[in-house]
């Protein structure tokens, strides 16, 4: 995995764990317009793509830390 | 100037998007400079009695709920906005004390914020009382099942027993004691969660003026292959240095078992928002 993917993976967890602190946790008895249920899925559903593409980076590096197992 | 920009202008009616309250006699002297969720608009106080909202204007055509559910399937506006949410709180939080809100908490005209600060005026002091001087740390365990493994077969005889059978047996046979090893592991590593999990969290919130155990996340969510064993919340203030002494001694005692500690925040202090102001 490279630095970049590397970045990127702790940039999407990072992500991740602040969605579930804003939109789960804090005072949500306020606003006049504030976020259904049904958007708060759409939220969810939105990160099940970031996050499939999070697995994927963890595959590659796997992939590339058995690689590199082989090889020495 | 044609009347179709002029309409187009006018029907761009500004609302309040409301990040936090805050301490009207704070006075915080934070910089907040092109952060707010619309970075066309800075973010500002607005003062109401003993309260302050920590908000900025934001466009309702943005904004105004029909137009929110489409924006969320927009996965760039929507990180956009998150990552803006928290590092206004943020910002905040190292000025001065907050109580945050959810994410897209928006008013459609500055009276409409005002009114909930004096309306809810009581259980936002207190909620404000309870955090002032205070962040909240998370914390998060993991179990290296390996690190784990090797930490137990010296005091383990059936892990020790199994795993030098597994190791010596033919293919087929060892693949059944590997199997038997794994079990087992598992139903130890599930009586490390409850066992650890309890000591843990005594320890931490001898340490903090207040905490919670969470929801245990999934590796996908944690970024972490490890199983992890603990997750908590925890309302620290001057002690912090003494909070994280205790998590020091926690992770030396338990790096034999393969456990290993992470630290998180500080965090604008999302979970410990009375229930009161959770729910409606």
């Amino acid at each position: 995995m490279s630095v970049r993917d590397e970045q990127q993976l702790r940039h999407q967890v990072t992500l991740v764990e602040l969605v579930d602190r804003v939109l789960n946790k804090g005072v949500v008895v306020a606003g006049d317009i504030t976020l259904s249920v049904a958007d708060v899925d759409l939220v969810y559903v939105g990160l099940r793509v970031l996050l499939s593409s999070v697995a994927t980076l963890e595959e590659q590096r796997e992939r590339t830390l058995a690689a590199a197992g082989a090889r020495s | 100037m044609s009347s179709e920009g002029g309409a187009a202008r006018s029907a761009d009616v500004l609302g309040w998007y409301l990040y936090g309250v805050v301490a009207a006699d704070a006075s915080p002297n934070f910089e907040t400079a092109g952060l707010a969720v619309d970075p066309a608009h800075d973010v500002e106080l607005l003062a109401e009695g003993p309260l302050a909202g920590v908000a900025s204007r934001v466009s309702l055509e943005e904004f105004d709920e029909a137009a929110l559910t489409e924006r969320i399937g927009d996965a760039v506006w929507l990180e956009q906005k998150i990552r803006a949410h928290e590092q206004v709180l943020e910002r905040t939080l190292s000025a001065v004390s907050v109580v945050p809100c959810r994410f897209c908490t928006v008013y459609r005209s500055e009276s409409e914020l005002r009114r909930f600060l004096s309306e809810r005026r009581e259980p936002l002091q207190a909620a404000l009382g309870r955090v002032t001087g205070r962040v909240e740390l998370g914390v998060k365990a993991f179990v290296d099942r390996e690190r784990f493994v090797a930490g137990q077969a010296p005091r383990n005889e059936e892990i020790r027993e199994l795993r030098e059978r597994s190791a010596s047996l033919a293919e087929g046979r060892a693949y059944l004691e590997r199997r038997r090893l794994e079990q087992l592991v598992s139903s130890e590593v599930e009586r490390l969660r409850t066992t650890a999990g309890n000591d843990i969290h005594a320890r931490l919130l001898a340490r903090a003026g207040d905490g919670m155990p969470l929801t245990l996340q999934a590796p996908e969510v944690s970024g972490r292959e490890q199983e992890m064993i603990f997750h908590g919340a925890y309302l620290v203030g001057e002690d912090e240095r003494k909070f994280e002494a205790a998590l020091g001694s926690l992770a030396a005692e338990y790096r034999d078992a393969g456990v290993e500690f992470e630290l998180t925040g500080p965090w604008p202090p999302y979970n410990f928002v009375p229930e009161e102001l959770r729910a409606s």
